[in-house]
This record gives C-alpha cells, sequence and structure tokens, in this order.
C-alpha cells in the first residue's frame, strides 16, 4: 500500500467516523420514546393522595397521545410508599436508569426531600404536584432543599397555614386551638408555620401534641384535648391518620371543629373514619377541584383516561395534570434528555388547565399556584367551598 | 409536662390504660408460654396477631356484610357477630401459631439445629406473613366497621365508662384467668410446666415433647387471637404491620413482668398499658417510647430477671 493509499483510507476512515457520530448524535437527539418516572404513594397509608393523582397524570397523556406525536412517553411506575426510606431506595433506581429523563412526584413532602440526594446525583428534573412543605425550595436550606432540579406547581404550606389559621376558627366565638402533628416532614412544617399565624391572629392556642404517624392509639391525646377546653383541633398529617384521631376525638366527647390541611384531603378520610365522624371537617389545600378548572372536552378525556366517570372527591386531580404537561410541553418542543428538560423547566412559560400562564421560579417554586381552598366533609363528602 | 392533665383526665386516662394493657397481657401471654417451654422468642407471634385483626375485619366485613357508615347492631345479632369474629380471630391465630410451630422450630430442634438457626427461622416466618399481607392489602389500611355502639355505661366523677372498653378489661381478664388456670391446674398445663423446666426430665416421664409444645403455640396463638379481636373492638383498624407495634409493646411487657413467667406478664402488660397513657398525657405523645423503654431499661438494671421474674419462679410456664 503505498502512501497515497494510506492517506485515500485515512482520509474516507475519518469521513465515516464523522458521519456515523453525526447519524448517532441525531439518533440521540430525537428518541422515538422517552421515560418519565411517576414517583408517588402507590400502596401504603397514603395510597389514596397517589391514586387521585394519577388520574390528573394520565389525562394529561392521554391527551398528548391523541395528537400522535413524535417522541412516545411511558410513565415508569416507581412506589415511595410516602416513605422515606422506600422513597430513597426507588429514587436512587430512577436516577440509575437512563430512559427515564424526569420525575413527576412525589405527593409527599417527606418522601420527596428523601429523594432529593438520589435525584441530584443523577441530575434529574423533577415537578411535583402536592409537595407543600416550604423548606424543599427553601434557598436558606442548601442541604435539604432540591434545587436545581426540584420544581412544584403547588404553592408552598406558608401560604396554606395561613389560609388554614383563619379558616380552621372562621365561624368560632372564642376560639381555643388545639393542635397536634404526626411529626413527618409535611406535618411538623405546616404545624410551624400555622402555629406562626395563630400567633400573628391573636388566636389562643391552649394544648399541642405529636403523636408519630401510624399510631393506633389516640385515645390519651384524645384525653388531654377534652381536658384543655378547646373548641377548635387542627391536625397536621395525613388522611389515615387523621381519621383516627378523628374516630377517638369523638369518643372522647370533643364537640368542637375539626380542621386539618391538605393531607387530609381524600375520601379515604371519610371511609376510615366513617361519614358520621368525617361530617363537618374543615379541610384546606392550595387546589381547585379538577371538575371545577377543566373545559368538558377535558372531562371527557378525563374519563376516557382513567375509566372514571368524575374527577370529584379526588384530590390534586388539576396539579397532577399541570404537572405531567409540564414535560410534556418541553418534549414536544424537543427537549428529551434530563438536561434539555432541565433547561426547559427553568426557562419557559406552560400553560395552567385553566389557560393562565406559569413559570418556575430560580429554587422551583410556581409562579401564580392556586389559590388555597377550603373544604368541608358535607353528607359524607368532600364540598369545595372556594377560597378559604 | 402537664402534671395538671393527670388530675383532670386521671379515670380516662386509667381506663385507657387498662383497656391497653389487657391487650398487651394477653399478647406478651403468647411470647412467654413459648419463651417457657422453647426458651426462644417466637418474633412471628406479632405476625400471629395481625392475622387476628384481619380475620375479625373480615368476618365484620365479609360474612356479615358491614360497612363503615352501616349502623351498629344490637341484642343477639350483636352478640352473634361479635362471638363469630372473637373465635374467628381465635382460629386464625391458633392455626397461625401451630404453622409457625411446625415450619420454624420442629424439624430444626429434630435435626438438632441451634438456636439461632430457630430464631432465624422465626424472624424468617415473620417476615414471610408480614409481606404476604402488606402484597395482598398493597399496604393499605382497612376500616374495622363498628358493630359495637361505643356509649358509656355508667359514669365515675363526670367521666363515662365506655362499654367497648369494660369489654376488653373483663374479658381479657378472664382469659388471662382462664389460661393461668389451664397451665396451673389442667393435666396438659402440668405438662407444659414440666417441660419449662426440663426437657429431658419430661421426656423421661413419658411426656410428649412435640405435642406438648404444639400445644403451647395453638393456646398461646388462641389468646393472641383474643388479643387481636379486643384490638379491632377498641381501635377498629389494622394494617399489614400492626403487629410490629404491639408486638415490641407486649414483648417489652412479658420482659418486664420477667418472661417466661405467666403472672409476670400480666403484670407487666397493664403496668406497660398504664405507663404509656400516663407518660403520653404528661409529656406528651412523642415521648411515649422513650419514657417507657428509659423505664424499662431502668427497672431491668435494677432486676435483670424482670419485676415478677424471680418472685413468681413457682408458677413459671
Amino acid at each position: 500500500m503505498n502512501l497515497t493509499t494510506k492517506r485515500t483510507l485515512g482520509a474516507a476512515a475519518a469521513v465515516a467516523i464523522v458521519l456515523g457520530s453525526v447519524v448517532a448524535t441525531s439518533a440521540q437527539a430525537a428518541p422515538k420514546s422517552v421515560s418519565i418516572a411517576w414517583q408517588n404513594a402507590i400502596t401504603g397509608r397514603n395510597a389514596g393522595l397517589g391514586a387521585d393523582e394519577l388520574l390528573g397524570a394520565k389525562t394529561a397523556l392521554y391527551e398528548y397521545n391523541k395528537t400522535n406525536p413524535a417522541v412516545k412517553v411511558t410513565f415508569v411506575n416507581e412506589d415511595d410508599v410516602s416513605d422515606a426510606a422506600s422513597a430513597s431506595a426507588v429514587a436512587l433506581s430512577e436516577a440509575q436508569n437512563p430512559a427515564i429523563v424526569g420525575v413527576l412526584g412525589s405527593c409527599c413532602s417527606g418522601a420527596t426531600k428523601a429523594s432529593f440526594p438520589a435525584w441530584k446525583s443523577g441530575r434529574l428534573p423533577i415537578v411535583s404536584m402536592s409537595a407543600t412543605n416550604a423548606d424543599l425550595t427553601n434557598p436558606k436550606l442548601p442541604q435539604s432543599n432540591g434545587f436545581p432540579f426540584f420544581h412544584r406547581v403547588v404553592p408552598t404550606d406558608d401560604l396554606q397555614s395561613v389560609a388554614l389559621a383563619r379558616f380552621a376558627v372562621k365561624g368560632v366565638s372564642s376560639p381555643k386551638v388545639y393542635y397536634i402533628d404526626d411529626q413527618s416532614t409535611y406535618g411538623s412544617g405546616l404545624r410551624d408555620s400555622t402555629a406562626a399565624a395563630f400567633k400573628k391572629n391573636g388566636t389562643t392556642v391552649v394544648g399541642k401534641d405529636t403523636i408519630a404517624a401510624g399510631t393506633a392509639d389516640y385515645s390519651s391525646a384524645a384525653s388531654k384535648v377534652v381536658a384543655s377546653g378547646a373548641n377548635v383541633l387542627v391536625y397536621f398529617g395525613y388522611y389515615s391518620d387523621a381519621a383516627k384521631l378523628k374516630k377517638a376525638v369523638d369518643l372522647a366527647g370533643f364537640k368542637g371543629t375539626f380542621a386539618s390541611g391538605d393531607g387530609t384531603l381524600d375520601n379515604g378520610f371519610i371511609t376510615q373514619a366513617g361519614a358520621a365522624s368525617a361530617n363537618g371537617t374543615l379541610i384546606t389545600a392550595p387546589t381547585v377541584p379538577f371538575e371545577l378548572a377543566a373545559s368538558a372536552a377535558i372531562l371527557k378525556d378525563f374519563t376516557a383516561a382513567t375509566g372514571e366517570a368524575s374527577p370529584a372527591g379526588h384530590a390534586y386531580v388539576t396539579e397532577a395534570y399541570d404537572a405531567t404537561n409540564t414535560f410534556l410541553q418541553c418534549i414536544t418542543e424537543g427537549h428529551t434528555t434530563r438536561a434539555a428538560i432541565q433547561n426547559c423547566l427553568q426557562t419557559e412559560t406552560f400553560s395552567s388547565i385553566k389557560g393562565s400562564k406559569f413559570t418556575f421560579t430560580r429554587y422551583g417554586d410556581v409562579t401564580g399556584g392556586a389559590p388555597v381552598g377550603g373544604f368541608v366533609v358535607k353528607n359524607g363528602v368532600l364540598a369545595y367551598l372556594g377560597n378559604a | 409536662m402537664n402534671f395538671s392533665v393527670v388530675g383532670t383526665q386521671f379515670f380516662p386516662l386509667l381506663i385507657n390504660g387498662l383497656a391497653l394493657g389487657f391487650i398487651y397481657v394477653l399478647i406478651s401471654v403468647g411470647y412467654t408460654m413459648v419463651y417457657g417451654v422453647l426458651r426462644l422468642i417466637n418474633f412471628a407471634n406479632s405476625e400471629i396477631f395481625m392475622l387476628g385483626t384481619f380475620a375479625t375485619v373480615i368476618v365484620t366485613r365479609n360474612v356479615f356484610h358491614f360497612t363503615i357508615d352501616t349502623p351498629t347492631s344490637h341484642g343477639g345479632k350483636l352478640i352473634l357477630i361479635l362471638l363469630c369474629c372473637l373465635l374467628a380471630s381465635m382460629a386464625v391465630s391458633a392455626i397461625a401459631a401451630v404453622f409457625v410451630e411446625i415450619i420454624a422450630y420442629r424439624r430444626l430442634r429434630a435435626k438438632g439445629a441451634n438456636r439461632l438457626g430457630s430464631l432465624i427461622s422465626a424472624i424468617g416466618t415473620s417476615i414471610v406473613l408480614s409481606e404476604a399481607v402488606r402484597l395482598m392489602t398493597h399496604s393499605l389500611p382497612v376500616s374495622d366497621p363498628r358493630v359495637l355502639a361505643k356509649f358509656n355505661l355508667f359514669t365515675i366523677h363526670g367521666v363515662g365508662l365506655r362499654i367497648d372498653q369494660l369489654l376488653v378489661i373483663v374479658f381479657g381478664a378472664a382469659c388471662f384467668v382462664a389460661v393461668d388456670r389451664f397451665v396451673t391446674k389442667t393435666r396438659v398445663g402440668k405438662a407444659i410446666r414440666a417441660v419449662s423446666m426440663s426437657e429431658e426430665n419430661s421426656k423421661l416421664m413419658g411426656i410428649n415433647l412435640n405435642r406438648v409444645i404444639s400445644i403451647t403455640f395453638l393456646v398461646g396463638g388462641l389468646v393472641t387471637g383474643a388479643a387481636a379481636f379486643m384490638y379491632e373492638t377498641v381501635y377498629e383498624t389494622t394494617v399489614f404491620d400492626v403487629g410490629f407495634n404491639m408486638g415490641i409493646a407486649a414483648f417489652t411487657a412479658a420482659v418486664l413482668g420477667g418472661i417466661g413467667n405467666l403472672r409476670g406478664a400480666f403484670y407487666g402488660g397493664i403496668a406497660l398499658g398504664l405507663a404509656e397513657e400516663f407518660f403520653s398525657a404528661i409529656l406528651g405523645t412523642q415521648w411515649k417510647a422513650i419514657t417507657v423503654f428509659t423505664v424499662l431499661v431502668l427497672v431491668l438494671l435494677v432486676r435483670p430477671n424482670g419485676l415478677f421474674g424471680e418472685a413468681v419462679q413457682q408458677s413459671r410456664v
């Protein structure tokens, strides 16, 4: 082989390598399908929250698929049981799975916080529909916030707490408040900010207690509530424990108002406490019920996507729909890698179900989220009362 | 700290503590009886309890078709439902206990396995039972519809005594007395006590060791099943890991009273139930576990065999 032949072959090889890499890059830039992790409480005490939210996500995905998109999107179900230990394990598997380009979830602040180290290590963009703990996006807490990958379409508990402190005592003359939290990231965070709001409002607090989630025996706590002379009991925790507490205070003879935050906004509260016990319970949540927010066409898609006749009584369906659509918008625009989607979430403007525009702040909070709504359990059904 | 709550809520706390204490007593009897004959902690006892709670719920929901909003029952029907729930709970727990003995202990014993092997086998069986129920229920808590209207039977110093709590206290005491009598007065009970004192001598006396051990598990299971029924009557909910916390507490009660000692389980259970209620009221519920276990450690430092471990040696199972 002479020198000319060698040079010719060398040049041809170089061209082939360049062309090959161009083709490969093009293939990587436009995959035919991507996966988004649906990390939520699929089983466990708070599974009702995850199941409700999945309805909104399914509806958004159904509408996306109707457009016959170039890039197919599939959900990868990851059950974090809304438990910190389980969450950190499933978050790690998501981070290590190259097919996953983003995470939708989790429902609950404790599981979300526990997932941050793994998500950050995988540089996974995240959008949550209902993790409301304020510290998750607190710039002053770099060790425990999700910056820069965490985003949420729901306002924080700093906003909810002000509404809850006002809503819980609405119509009660000389309110005397007793409050209990469940020791969770969500419960203790909402407790602290609501307690500050009570203080600011001049509301009398006659007692407080902390009872770990999953406790069966609330009888001594119920006795203390009655002994305190409280006429308003506020619970900061999730619906399953709220139901047990409500039954216990009823049996102890408590006749006052029972109020709680968005962790209790689930039909599971009513089915576990029983309608007779649950009736009259006041709940706040920074959400607008899906049936009020959605157009007739979207409600039709909801039924087609989920098989459910109506979204009534299901919590955070609206926010799950909006959260899913942020990813779908980014993917539609051609952002199909973790880095590209992360950049998209940080820079793009998105549309909510009602057509209003929103963006995410540098630390992941939503601009212009839903107002805090007030709910009451009436005749065994969660009824929306409007702004709390 | 809020000591004033003890003054204003002494009787409710006392009643709550006794009701919880009697549930602990019956579960700890399951632990202590097995420990008495095998010198092993039957870690699967917590899952035997859990299965009993689910049996109660299944009978209420699926046999009598109660839902969470069904009105409570009265008269003969109420008695029938409660009796069926109790029998189902006891039967399921007893069968599970005997099953655990055969699977986790008997073969290992026959093969001359050491105690560590049996211990691991029991833990494994416990995990299998718990995980199986977790998968079947998707980890969801299950509410037990209220069958018995929880009215106050009478009032003392302005405090009502609820019928469910009275039922638990009276029935729990009756169960304990029955087991105590069975162990101390019957021929089989004497055989159990003989095995607990010396396996070798018992064999020489012609006692069928396997049969006695199976009967011990059976009785322990029956009593644990009764505790599960009582638990559902008061708390009306269960979940796949309900046995974990209750089991830890009941085991603690057994150690506090002197494990292997039937009457020690009684005193330990009552003491723990009362301590939990009063400490929760005074210090706040978040301090319950810390204070209770601190007391346990302090008691064991002073009396390593538990409160009654030596004093009532003759009543050892």
